[in-house]
């Protein structure tokens, strides 16, 4: 028998609104459509009334999990635009800030996953260990999500040496839960059977769909802006890049844990050779002069991009931002194919999706 | 500081250019638009040519060819996105659906009408309607 199954826009097995049409014969999905736009926010009209600094405010609230990210590059456009060069201390810090929310969104979406396989005492165990990094956010930035640590020209608070002694000291404690959760995460068989072989995505559609951060590398595509159009201060840090394969929603799982290792090297790297001087240019409101940028970041969940145009004034003339959920999601229907409706939740989330992000 | 490169075509000249992209290889970053100062739709196809971004610009047109042909959905949603804010059409992209914009705003509104009309003027536009 041949059914439409609709998954959503609201739904308990979905963080945020999408809308799924399945087409299934039977238990076996053969052919779904994905629609988006329940979260529309006007979030670049708004832009255009908004001065540099009001801008930041702003681009941080299209996502509460990479608030960080968007700042980040926001502000590389107008530095780009305007040829301001951000002090490398203040490059540093955000490059910590970056690192630190990749870890955090990791951690999160790992624990996601297994909540909806099922694995409780394991989503709880991700979740309560990503309190540690939660914590070091909250005492480097003053809060838990909209860090604010960004300004035009550097960062916008600095790390003292007692600060920069404890998050060394978090790297240390975070290891050990970060061993055993990759062991379990990779070992397990439970894991394994929800995971191996479920919502594949060939690494010729990854390609041909522009799919891009973990969710690539999972399919065998070796990108990541951080080291293939190094910006900020990553140009300084060695970090390796993880791929896998397989292409699975197990892959998505393996690359994501291994990406918290090196999220931790680039952070120890960063605090041990944290350079003296300021770590911004004053905080002043400057003119976004005219002439336009579109810069890259490689958020936690892939490549992030803005373009800005300036035309002499205070205000944006044209804000635009792409996240990365508007490359991955249209993959989703190729995923879902020849699987079950059982794991229809599980492939939509293994992407990492953020709706509210990609919506804006 | 990421190298962006500003290069400006005419709109015969896109899909040649994307096509030579995607035999090398390399990322569609996105196709961006906005209006000018002298009010023309300035389109960007912009390119991750590592470590630049090389940015192909098409001023003033308001029909383009689509390259979904060549980067699937990495192009067709941007294009779709493109349709509903300003109204340009892509030849060749169904658009037959809505992306971001609800149904009955496209319907009542038109394509384009969000980021052709200042903010002020929307507000003015809703509070006339009896909507906060």
């Amino acid at each position: 028998m041949s059914y439409i199954v609709p998954i959503g826009p609201y739904h308990p097995a979905l963080e945020e609104p999408i809308h799924a049409k399945l087409y299934t014969e039977g238990e076996v999905i053969k052919d779904a459509k994905v629609f988006v736009g329940y979260n529309h926010r006007g979030i670049e009209k708004l832009a255009t009334e908004r001065n540099a600094i009001q801008t930041l405010v702003l681009v941080e609230r299209v996502c509460g999990i990479c608030s960080h990210s968007h700042a980040l590059t926001y502000a590389m456009c107008v530095e780009s635009i305007n040829g301001i060069q951000v002090p490398k201390r203040g490059d540093y810090i955000r490059v910590i800030t970056a690192e630190l929310e990749r870890l955090h969104s990791h951690f999160l979406w790992l624990g996601i996953a297994c909540h909806i396989i099922g694995h409780d005492s394991m989503f709880m165990h991700i979740w309560d260990e990503r309190e540690l990094v939660m914590d070091i956010l909250e005492k480097m930035t003053g809060n838990r999500v909209n860090y604010a640590m960004v300004t035009i020209g550097g960062s916008r608070r600095d790390i003292s040496d007692d600060l920069r002694r404890e998050i060394l000291d978090a790297c240390d404690k975070l290891k050990a839960p970060l061993d055993r959760i990759t062991e379990i995460a990779v070992t397990d068989k439970t894991i394994a059977m929800r995971t191996k072989g479920v919502g594949v995505l060939t690494r010729e559609d990854a390609l041909r769909m522009g799919a891009v951060g973990p969710h690539a590398r999972a399919s065998g595509v070796d990108i990541d802006v951080r080291r293939d159009a190094p910006y900020s201060a990553y140009g300084d840090f060695e970090f390796n890049v993880p791929v896998v394969d397989s292409g699975d929603v197990y892959a998505r799982v393996v690359v994501r844990a291994l990406e918290c290792y090196e999220s931790i090297k680039i952070i120890r790297q960063a605090l041990e050779n944290l350079p003296e001087g300021p770590i911004n240019l004053g905080n002043k409101l400057v003119k976004i002069k005219e002439g336009m940028a579109v810069c890259r970041h490689e958020a936690p969940r892939g490549q992030l991009s803005h373009m800005v145009v300036g035309d002499g004034s205070l205000n944006n003339h044209r804000v635009s931002v792409h996240v990365p959920s508007y490359k991955n999601t249209p993959t989703v229907p190729f995923m879902l194919r020849g699987n079950t409706v059982a794991d229809a939740g599980l492939i939509i989330a293994s992407i990492d999706p953020c709706f509210s992000c990609l919506d804006r | 500081m990421q190298e962006y490169k500003r290069i400006d075509i005419q709109k015969d000249q896109i899909v040649p250019i994307a096509e030579r992209m995607r035999k090398n290889g390399v990322y569609l970053v996105m196709i961006h638009g906005f209006l000018n100062k002298e009010g023309l739709l300035d389109v960007s196809w912009d390119y991750a040519v590592d470590p630049a971004i090389e940015s192909y610009h098409v001023v003033g047109e308001m029909e383009l060819p689509s390259i979904g042909e060549i980067y699937d959905t990495a192009a067709t949603w941007p294009e779709r996105e493109l349709n509903e804010l300003f109204g340009v059409t892509f030849e060749g992209l169904d658009m037959s659906e809505r992306l971001f914009l609800p149904e009955d705003m496209l319907e009542t509104q038109g394509r384009g009408h969000i980021m052709v009309t200042p903010l002020s003027e929307l507000v003015d536009n809703m509070k006339k309607e009896g909507k906060e």
